[in-house]
């Protein structure tokens, strides 16, 4: 009796022991999967606040600060470079795209879910094949029309471009919210003497606000950190968005501002950042076409 | 029926009712509500793309987009540029090896986060840091963390004593290449978790029991059960990430401008250098060009398996 009784005890550490021994392997694991992930963002963070003297010197070690923490650099960018321009022309051009997108996605993403016409599987297609079409394939051709509309160097050439991304992704999303409206709903309504047009925007749309939200806010970060358009199509600093003027404005020749480049970063990530965790799933079923539920 | 006709007789007399009316047909309605959309794309993908044709066959440069014909011209000259070729296997080698990558990775990962511990949704949340911010940036800080000089990976590496002094990454040719598919990978690889962890949570429990019961070990039933019910998933998730990775120019173009000497230019980033740094938009849109015939694979891939989704 004794015996079995001793024999459990053993038993039960052993099992506590293997069982601790899966936990610390795991968040091992787990944080060197964090570490990988973070580090660069903390790296941008140490970066933005140090001081010159103490980023610099090769002496010090640097993931620690050896004096206090500085707001210099971060002031560095808003006084003496375009940021603050930067900043209004991605919130312009931002929200032209957002107007523009959802005035097209809309409807388009209503006629495709809610309303049966031939072909509208097929132009559905059309429409989401367009998301593989790269910016890499189509600048070329792209800086050319956007020259013959005279919107050479302006930020407003972006706003014209950046749809030819928001639309197809946009688009499939807001499917996927429309037919989460039960048909029966745009029946009852068309019964009762509602015109199509009429049970879209008194039935339907209401009840999609959240779903239209949802790609508003897409279409605006899509927009905020785009690179190649912005790069191939704007030059002149005050005409830039903020992702571009971050990552050129700050250097000079062969002269890098780090700290500012880095404070810079770190105030373009952190909004975008936050928006996409939230919306992470959404996002994925945005790019994936509804494969992921 | 007579009251429902005659309301909409009543209606004719205000104009946004008049249209509703006159829109009411099923089939107009819907190509009317489409119409914008298919507009924007013809105009502004289309017929880009049809000029970018053109250019492959004519001597256009930015200074003078109005140009002659001269046939394979700048093919053949494409084709003879050593770093274009470079170019090319660039970026087979580095989509490619950063998706393997990602995907041995990227399983590993989803199986820790279908564990339920504590914190779990925060350690998501931090996982998912890299595809959150824009890739730009994330490049540009790899760009600083590989710095010749002050590089913080060489200054870790040195203190742990993994090396005395550290490759200058981003200026010598396998560095840079190693670097690039770091940051591809680092930037990609919270997709392909989320996307693998979606998949394999949507196996049903029973089967895996099952498979279990029978005496299937973890790479059974990995591959014999969670790997096909989760094929479709996959495919598209590869596919896309495939497709992003490949036409990509903003890892290379930030870190490395493809160099040391050409070195490490992949497609988009030569026909960047190429067709707007040096102008010659005829040759820029020719090595484009060479992106097209991937895409359009990925695209009858895609469309085979959006057909077989609305047939189920």
């Amino acid at each position: 009796m004794a015996a079995i009784a001793q024999h459990r005890v053993t038993h039960s550490t052993a099992f506590r022991v293997r069982k601790l021994r899966n936990q610390i392997l795991f968040w091992f694991v787990i944080s060197l999967f964090i570490i990988f992930a973070c580090f660069p963002v903390y790296w941008m963070f140490v970066t933005t606040f140090k001081e010159v003297n103490d980023l610099y010197n090769l002496q010090n070690n640097p993931l620690l600060f050896h004096l206090p923490p500085t707001f210099e650099q971060v002031q560095y960018l808003f006084e003496r470079t375009n940021f603050a321009t930067w900043v209004e022309n991605t919130a312009e051009v931002g929200g032209a795209v957002v107007l523009i997108t959802v005035l097209i996605c809309v409807p388009a993403a209503y006629a495709l879910a809610r309303v049966r016409f031939p072909g509208s599987g097929s132009l559905g297609i059309g429409i989401f094949l367009t998301y593989l079409v790269p910016p890499t394939l189509l600048f070329l051709p792209l800086s050319q029309l956007v020259a013959g509309f005279g919107l050479n160097n302006s930020k407003w050439s972006l706003a014209l471009v950046y749809p030819t991304f928001t639309i197809p992704f946009c688009t499939w999303l807001l499917m996927g919210f429309f037919k989460n409206v039960p048909r029966e709903i745009t029946e009852a309504a068309r019964v009762d003497g509602c015109s199509r047009l009429g049970a879209m925007f008194r039935v339907v749309l209401p009840l999609s606000v959240p779903g239209i939200l949802t790609i508003c806010i897409f279409a605006f970060t899509l927009a905020m950190q785009e690179y190649v358009y912005a790069l191939t199509f704007v030059s002149s600093s005050d005409e830039k968005m903020i992702t571009l003027g971050v990552v050129t404005d700050l250097i000079r020749g062969d002269v890098f501002f780090w700290g500012s480049l880095m404070a810079g970063a770190l105030i373009v990530s952190i909004p975008v950042a936050i928006v996409y965790n939230l919306f992470m799933d959404t996002f994925v079923r945005g790019i994936t076409g509804g494969a992921l539920k | 029926m007579a009251e429902l006709a005659q309301r909409r007789s009543v209606g004719l007399s205000n104009p946004g009712a008049w249209i509703g009316h006159v829109l009411d047909g099923e089939k107009l309605f819907g190509y009317v509500l489409v119409a914008p959309a298919i507009i924007y794309i013809i105009l502004l993908v289309g017929y880009p793309f049809a000029i970018a044709l053109w250019f492959t066959v004519s001597n256009a440069t930015t200074a003078k987009p109005i140009a002659e014909f001269t046939g394979l011209t700048n093919l053949l000259a494409v084709w003879d540029d050593d770093i274009f070729r470079r170019a090319l296997a660039n970026t087979f080698i580095f989509t490619l090896t950063s998706q393997a990558l990602q995907m041995i990775l990227g399983t590993g990962l989803a199986f820790l986060l279908l564990k339920q511990f504590r914190g779990r949704r925060l350690v998501r949340g931090l996982l998912m840091i890299p595809f959150t911010i824009p890739i730009a940036i994330g490049a540009m800080a790899w760009t600083w963390m590989l710095n010749p000089t002050y590089s913080v990976i060489n200054w870790i590496g040195v203190h742990a004593g993994l090396f005395t002094q550290g490759p200058n990454w981003l200026g010598e040719e396998y560095p840079a290449m190693i670097s690039i598919i770091l940051v591809n990978v680092w930037r990609n690889l919270p997709f392909s978790a989320v996307v693998l962890t979606a998949g394999i949570s949507a196996v049903p429990q029973e089967i895996l029991e099952a498979a279990n019961l029978d005496g299937a070990n973890w790479w059974v039933r990995w591959r014999k059960v969670i790997v096909p019910i989760i094929a479709p998933i996959l495919y598209i998730a590869l596919l896309f990430s495939l497709v992003f990775t490949f036409t990509d120019m903003t890892v290379v173009w930030l870190m490395t401008r493809g160099n040391p000497v050409g070195e490490t230019h992949v497609i988009a980033s030569y026909a960047f250098q190429t067709g707007i740094v040096a102008g010659s938009l005829g040759r820029g849109a020719t090595m484009s060009l060479f992106l097209f015939p991937v895409l359009l694979v990925g695209a009858l891939l895609l469309l085979r398996n959006l057909k077989a989704r609305t047939i189920d």
